[in-house]
C-alpha cells in the first residue's frame, strides 16, 4: 500500500504517495523529476546516485523513499543558483573532470560535503572520500586537482 | 535495481522491534542502514515479507550523541559509521575502531551503514552473492542445498564474513549488548560468532544488537589495523588483521597480546598460539618476522572471491607482519 510522505528536496517540500519498496533514487527522478541523479549499478557499488541527506552524502539506490520522511535533501540540481556554478562545479568545469559526466553529480556532491567538514583535505583525504565513485573515463587525476582547486577558491567560511 | 514487495514496519523502540521478530519468525528482516540487507534483497538472496526498520531510533532517549563514557566506552549501534569513527571518545579511547572503520566499504556506505549493522553482516561467498534469478542449477549449501560450487568436494558452506571493524573490535575486548523482546544480556562480541556459514551469528530471532562496550585501554598500548583488498576501496577485504599490544615496562616488553584475523573464515579468528608467545616478550623485528609466522601456521584461511589459499597464506604473513610493526610503533 503507497503511504504519504513529505520530502524537502532542494530546499522544495514536496508531498507524494510512495510504495516501501521505493527506493529513493527513483521516486527523485521518476515522481519528482530530478533527473540529474542517475542510476548505474543500483546496488551501492558505483556512487553516481550519490545525493546529500541533511550534508551527508548517501546513496540514493539503497535508500528507501519512506526511511527520508522529512528529511532534508539536496541533488545537483540543488546546487547552482540559475546560471551560477557553485565553487566546486566550476572547478570541475576548469580543471575538465568531466568526460561523459555520468559520474560527475555524484562526485560534485560528494566533494561538496566534504569541503563543508575539510575545507584543506589532503590527497588521501580526497581519494577516501571520493572512493565510492567510479569513474570510467577520467582516470581520476583530475577530478583530485579539481577538488584541490575547489578547496583553494572555497570562500573562508564565517566564523 | 529492483526491491522486490513488502511490508515496511516502523516500531517506536528496540524492544518493540525484537517483538515484531518475534512475531514475524523467518518472514521478517531487520533494516538498519539497509546497505548490507537491500543489496541481497534486490539479488532475490531474501525475500522477506516484512522489513522491521530501526531508522530514527535510539537506544537511550537520554543519550542522543549516541556514547556514555566512564570506565567503559558505550556505543549506540545503530550510529552511522562515518559518526562513530569521528566521536572524539573513540579516536581517543580505540583509534583501533576508527582505523578499521575508515577501510569499511565507501564514504556513502559509511554513512549509511550502522556500527550494529556491521557487526550483524552477512557472510559472502563469490557464488552465492550474485542474482539468481535466471539460475537453474541445483542449490547450494546456503540455499538449502547440498553442494558447493566453490569447493566441488566442499562438505560445508564456505562463506566468510567479511566485516572489517569485528577483529578491531575483538581486540579491543569488546562486548555487545543484545536486546530481545523481553530480556537483555550482554555477550564478548567473540561468543557472537559461531563459526558456522550458515548460521554465523548466536543471536535468536528476536535478538538485537543494542550497544557495543569497549573498556578504556591499558595506560601503554599500541594498535593497528590492515586490511588487503586489491582495489584498496569499495571492496570487501581479502584478509584484515587487527593487533593490540599492551605494554609494561615503559613500553619495551610486551605484557599481553591480542591478533585477530577476519575476512579468512566463517567468523572471526583469534590467533591464540601466536598471542601466547608474544605475551612477556620484549618486542622486536625477529619476534614479529616469528609471530607472523606462527599466524600463517595456526590460522587456516579457506578460499574466497578468488583468493586462493597459498596467496591467502602469504599474504597473512606479510599483513601481520606489517600490523605488528605498526602498532609497536604505536606503542612506544
Amino acid at each position: 500500500m503507497k503511504r504519504l510522505i513529505e520530502l524537502c528536496v532542494n530546499d522544495e517540500t514536496y508531498e507524494l504517495a510512495v510504495e516501501p519498496n521505493a527506493i529513493l533514487a527513483e521516486v527523485l527522478r521518476d515522481q519528482i523529476g530530478l533527473t540529474g541523479t542517475k542510476v548505474s549499478c543500483g546496488t551501492g557499488e558505483c556512487g553516481t546516485c550519490t545525493v546529500l541527506m541533511d550534508g551527508r552524502p548517501i546513496l540514493s539506490c539503497l535508500a528507501l523513499a519512506v526511511d527520508c520522511q522529512k528529511q532534508s535533501i539536496i541533488t545537483i540540481e540543488g546546487l547552482a543558483v540559475g546560471e551560477k556554478l557553485t565553487t566546486v562545479q566550476q572547478a570541475f568545469h576548469d580543471c575538465g573532470a568531466i568526460q561523459c559526466g555520468f559520474c560527475t553529480p555524484g562526485m560534485v556532491l560528494s566533494t561538496t560535503a566534504l569541503l563543508e567538514v575539510n575545507s584543506r583535505p589532503s590527497t588521501r583525504e580526497i581519494q577516501k572520500a571520493l572512493e565510492g565513485h567510479l569513474c570510467r573515463c577520467t582516470g581520476y587525476n583530475k577530478i583530485i586537482e579539481a577538488v584541490q582547486q575547489a578547496a583553494e577558491q572555497m570562500p573562508p567560511k564565517a566564523k | 535495481m529492483h526491491l522486490p514487495k513488502f511490508e515496511h514496519l516502523y516500531p517506536p523502540s528496540i524492544k518493540e522491534a525484537a517483538r515484531l521478530l518475534k512475531k514475524h519468525g523467518s518472514n521478517a528482516r531487520l533494516a538498519a542502514g539497509g546497505t548490507d540487507l537491500f543489496p541481497r534483497m534486490m539479488h532475490g538472496l531474501t525475500q522477506p515479507e516484512v522489513v522491521v526498520s530501526l531508522k530514527g531510533l535510539s537506544i537511550d532517549s537520554a543519550d542522543s550523541s549516541g556514547v556514555t563514557e566512564g570506565s567503559e566506552l558505550h556505543l549506540n549501534a545503530l550510529m552511522p559509521l562515518a559518526d562513530v569513527a569521528r566521536l572524539a571518545a573513540v579516536r581517543q579511547s580505540a583509534p583501533l575502531l576508527a582505523e578499521a572503520i575508515v577501510s569499511v566499504g565507501s564514504n556513502q556506505i559509511r554513512h549509511m551503514g550502522t556500527l550494529g549493522g556491521n557487526i550483524c553482516l552477512a557472510n559472502r561467498c563469490a557464488y552465492y552473492n550474485q542474482s539468481h534469478t535466471f539460475q537453474f542449477v541445483e542449490p547450494c549449501f546456503k540455499r538449502h542445498g547440498n553442494r558447493c560450487y566453490l569447493i566441488p568436494k566442499g562438505k560445508k558452506c564456505v562463506a566468510v564474513f567479511q566485516a572489517d571493524t569485528v577483529p578491531a573490535l575483538i581486540c579491543l575486548d569488546a562486548k555487545v549488548e543484545i536486546i530481545a523482546a523481553d530480556s537483555s544480556r550482554q555477550l564478548l562480541l567473540e561468543k557472537l560468532y559461531t563459526g558456522d556459514a550458515l548460521k554465523p551469528l548466536a543471536l535468536s530471532q528476536d535478538e538485537i544488537v543494542g550497544k557495543v562496550i569497549v573498556s578504556k585501554p591499558k595506560p601503554v598500548r599500541g594498535t593497528a589495523f590492515s586490511k588487503f583488498s586489491l582495489r584498496g576501496g569499495v571492496e570487501f577485504a581479502a584478509l584484515t588483521v587487527a593487533v593490540c599490544l599492551d605494554m609494561v615496562d615503559k613500553g619495551e616488553n610486551c605484557a599481553a597480546a591480542r591478533i585477530t584475523v577476519g575476512s579468512v573464515a566463517a567468523g572471526p579468528v583469534r590467533a591464540r598460539k601466536a598471542e601466547k608467545t608474544m605475551a612477556g616478550e620484549m618486542l622486536s623485528d625477529k619476534l614479529f618476522k616469528e609471530i607472523a609466522a606462527i599466524v600463517a601456521g595456526e590460522i587456516h584461511p579457506v578460499m574466497h572471491h578468488g583468493y586462493s589459499i597459498p596467496f591467502l597464506k602469504e599474504c597473512l604473513i606479510a599483513q601481520t607482519y606489517r600490523t605488528l610493526v605498526r602498532a609497536a610503533e604505536r606503542a612506544g
